[in-house]
């Protein structure tokens, strides 16, 4: 490999790293504190795109305020998933995922029905322009993502860690019990829970929204990467998926830059297997979250 | 009276754990409930806390109807418990255990003095502080647990099997300290698998089997009793 693509792909790893740690983390986080898994997250990501799809390209509102808008607006899906699926089917895992799968093509054929089909979504790029580094062209709109995710990974351990709320949220995770005992509503903690997901999935397919092919099918293939991640993470460990969300952030792209895109999903897969060989707890998970 | 129980029964899954089950407890007490394991302690106390609720029967605290109230609520009105193994958070540190106790307080000031109060009870928990809960051994585990429960500064503290798994100089180290604690004027209501210790530092005690009280009294009478000393007392 030529140095100018190893730079480029070592800087696409970081983004799609960065992406995928975002969304993952709101699944990793809403696991922890339901046990419970949605399978529509990579639905909350697709909406957040077509966010800025409806508020920049078709409103012209500035992308900043139009990435900020699919905060609230995925949160409130989060919220609203919690509430009529989640909640109704407590403790039983089976019937929150398979709700949550009707719940992924309901959405899925709505976008379709309101914002067509088959055609993906025009966006123009709001930061053009390119960062050179070793001769590698890389897009600031690309680049953008990276620090967008410091910023909302950064505020996300310090909620967790600094605030009460957050604290709450950790105590919930590790014994329910024990937390509404001293006062924690479990129902709000999972409100909570959904709502962070909701954000951050949607945050996410915002800021991928002119970089990526924006149909009502884009959430799909990386709910996949998703589940994958936090299951390397560790299940419920924020850090863990986080750290595997790098990890695979390399692996899928120096496998789809070197071999195609089919393999790199293969390859991320084998890596989720051999890693349950080695920790079946995952890379930071807990024997008992 | 601070804390009435009336008749009630909770059933897990349509059978019934406990039957019929009436304590009373005055401010200023400590009341005991003992007998073996599975007896019905662990659930009598769970619904009181809001874990489960009866389905016949009522609660009351102080002025007010709680056995159909979320835990939260409870929590809010002046009830914390020491949950049976103690369930300290394992992956928070013993300072934010202790946060998590007073979770929903906003009176800093206040809680500031009371988190003096439990250093005072626990000295050992002011050293480790930044320490993962889930490292300290199971004494230590058990002050924290104590310590996070007065964090809300609870007009009735329930304590549910405080000296299980402990060592003989543990128990007592405990022993003392609940006595402490209730000398400060704090109501409590200890379950106990250890009878001896129990029937020594509470007042009042109710003798629970299979689901039901079979006897009640005042802890010197129990601790008399000729059954009472078969069963729960070695002879």
């Amino acid at each position: 490999m030529e140095l100018t693509t190893f730079v480029q792909t070592m800087a696409n790893s970081v983004v799609s790293g960065s992406i995928y740690a975002t969304v993952s983390v709101g699944l990793a986080l809403a696991f922890g504190v339901m046990k419970m898994a949605n399978h529509a997250h990579g639905e909350f990501f697709m909406l957040g795109a077509y966010v800025v799809y409806v508020f920049y390209a078709l409103a012209g509102m500035p992308f900043f305020l139009a990435v900020l808008a699919a905060i609230p607006t995925i949160a409130a899906l989060g919220l609203l998933t919690e509430r009529l699926i989640f909640r109704p089917t407590r403790g039983n895992v089976l019937a929150g995922f398979m709700a949550t799968a009707g719940l992924t093509w309901i959405l899925q054929v709505l976008a379709g029905r309101i914002w067509g089909l088959g055609f993906m979504k025009m966006i123009p790029t709001p930061y053009m322009g390119a960062a050179n580094i070793a001769g590698a062209q890389i897009g600031l709109q690309r680049v953008l993502i990276v620090p967008a995710a410091v910023i909302l990974l950064g505020f996300l351990w310090f909620f967790l860690h600094r605030v009460r709320l957050g604290k709450g949220l950790r105590a919930c995770a590790q014994d329910p019990d024990a937390a509404a005992l001293q006062g924690i509503s479990i129902n709000k903690m999972t409100s909570l829970a959904m709502g962070i997901a909701g954000a951050y999935a949607g945050v996410a397919g915002a800021l991928m929204a002119p970089i990526h092919a924006v149909t009502p099918y884009m959430g799909r293939d990386l709910l996949i990467t998703a589940f994958i991640v936090v299951i390397v993470g560790g299940m419920a460990s924020i850090e863990g998926a986080v750290l595997a969300a790098f990890i695979l952030g390399f692996i899928h792209t120096f496998v789809t830059t070197i071999f195609d895109a089919t393999s790199a999903i293969m390859v991320g897969v084998a890596f989720m297997a051999f890693i349950l060989i080695v920790k079946p707890t995952g890379l930071m998970g807990r024997a008992k979250a | 009276m601070l804390l009435n129980v009336k008749d009630i029964t909770v059933h897990y899954n349509k059978v019934d754990a406990i039957r019929n089950i009436s304590i009373e407890v005055e401010e200023g007490e400590i009341v005991t409930l003992i007998g073996s394991n599975g007896a019905g302690k662990t659930t009598t106390l769970r619904t009181i806390s809001g874990l489960n609720h009866p389905t016949t029967g009522e609660i009351w605290f102080e002025d007010q109807r709680i056995d159909q109230l979320p835990p939260e609520k409870i929590n809010k009105a002046g009830i914390a418990q020491v949950p049976e193994n103690r369930r300290v958070f394992p992956y928070m540190t013993v300072a934010e255990n202790l946060e998590m106790g007073a979770f929903l307080r906003k009176d800093e000031e206040k809680m500031n003095r009371d988190l003096e109060g439990v250093f005072k009870h626990f000295p050992i928990l002011k050293s480790r502080q930044k320490q993962m809960a889930g490292t300290m051994s199971g004494g230590e585990q058990q002050m924290l647990a104590m310590g996070r429960a007065l964090m809300s500064n609870p007009k009735l503290l329930l304590l549910d099997e405080p000296s299980l798994g402990l060592s003989p100089i543990m128990c007592l180290e405990i022993a003392k300290i609940i006595r402490d604690i209730h000398s400060e004027g704090r109501t409590i209501v200890l379950v106990e698998q250890n009878a001896r210790l129990a029937l020594a530092l509470a007042q009042k005690g109710y003798v629970l089997e299979t689901g039901n009280i079979v006897l009640k009294g005042e802890a010197k009478e129990l601790r008399d009793n000729e059954e009472v000393k078969k069963a729960y007392l070695g002879g």
